[in-house]
């Protein structure tokens, strides 16, 4: 059972070490700078535009169903522009082919 | 350097390094899966829709015409180096070269009109579209070139020999 310190010269001497305690002197304008880094942490981006820009831009790429919609419609792109061309090549050179047979380069 | 340029170039470098994989790899094995290095004739095949039946016949028509394209080439090739051995001496165009230059412009003359016949004996095995179709490419490709020579030494397009 805790019994509680009636003692006066105890009471007395922690009033006296309460005065010992220095309080040191807050700077100049401390509230007000306490306050701006507050809003700071809270809004970083707001000030520069471009960043804001670019994370915006990066947190969309990291997103993944849109990441992989991008992989896949580029891969899709790529497949569709690479079969066009590559008939065009190999029709091409077909055609060169044929030629040089009948029609040796001296008669064209 | 900022995390959000990197993930951003990051991001565009594997797009473009997907776009362009997929874009050779599919125009390489386009390419091999079309090309047939065993037939010249493939051509035919392909551009003109052609069958079995029309194939067997200008195949015929091909081999045919083969041997003859073999020796007027070889032809051409003995009057060429008569007509560079004619102009090789002197700095002057002598009568025997004038003559070797004729005979050359002759035999390359006749080797034409047998490929052009050639040609018409292909275009007449095939359906009548697709005949009037290559007829009109090869005579495109092989005399087009000549064509765009004269017209490029006609008067009107500024090629003109002044008399003194």
């Amino acid at each position: 059972m805790n019994k509680e310190n009636t003692n006066p010269a105890d009471a007395k001497l922690g009033a006296l070490l309460r005065e010992s305690r220095i309080a040191p002197a807050l700077p100049p304008r401390f509230q007000e700078s306490v306050w701006r880094r507050i809003e700071d942490a809270v809004a970083p981006s707001i000030s520069t535009g471009s960043v804001s820009w670019l994370d915006a831009l990066a947190a969309l790429t990291l997103r993944p169903r849109l990441a992989f919609a991008t992989v896949a419609a580029l891969a899709l792109a790529g497949v569709l522009l690479g079969t066009y061309q590559g008939t065009q090549v190999a029709r091409h050179d077909a055609q060169v082919r044929y030629l040089a047979v009948v029609a040796p380069n001296p008669l064209r | 350097m900022n995390r959000s340029l990197v993930i951003v170039l990051g991001a565009l470098a594997l797009g473009v390094a997907i776009f362009a994989s997929s874009y050779f790899v599919s125009q390489r094995a386009c390419v091999m899966s079309m090309t047939n290095p065993a037939d010249d004739l493939n051509w035919l095949r392909n551009e003109f829709h052609l069958n079995d039946a029309e194939m067997a016949r200008i195949r015929q028509l091909h081999e045919g015409y083969m041997p003859q394209c073999a020796k007027m080439c070889v032809l051409l090739a003995a009057k060429k180096s008569e007509v560079q051995a004619a102009l090789a001496d002197g700095t002057n165009v002598t009568a025997d070269a004038q003559k070797k230059l004729t005979e050359l412009g002759e035999l390359r003359a006749q080797c034409q009109a047998q490929m052009l016949r050639h040609f018409i004996a292909v275009s007449q095995a095939m359906p009548p579209e697709q005949g009037r179709r290559y007829l009109a490419e090869m005579q495109r490709l092989t005399l087009g070139f000549h064509e765009e020579i004269e017209k490029s030494m006609s008067p009107a397009s500024g090629h003109e020999h002044h008399q003194h």
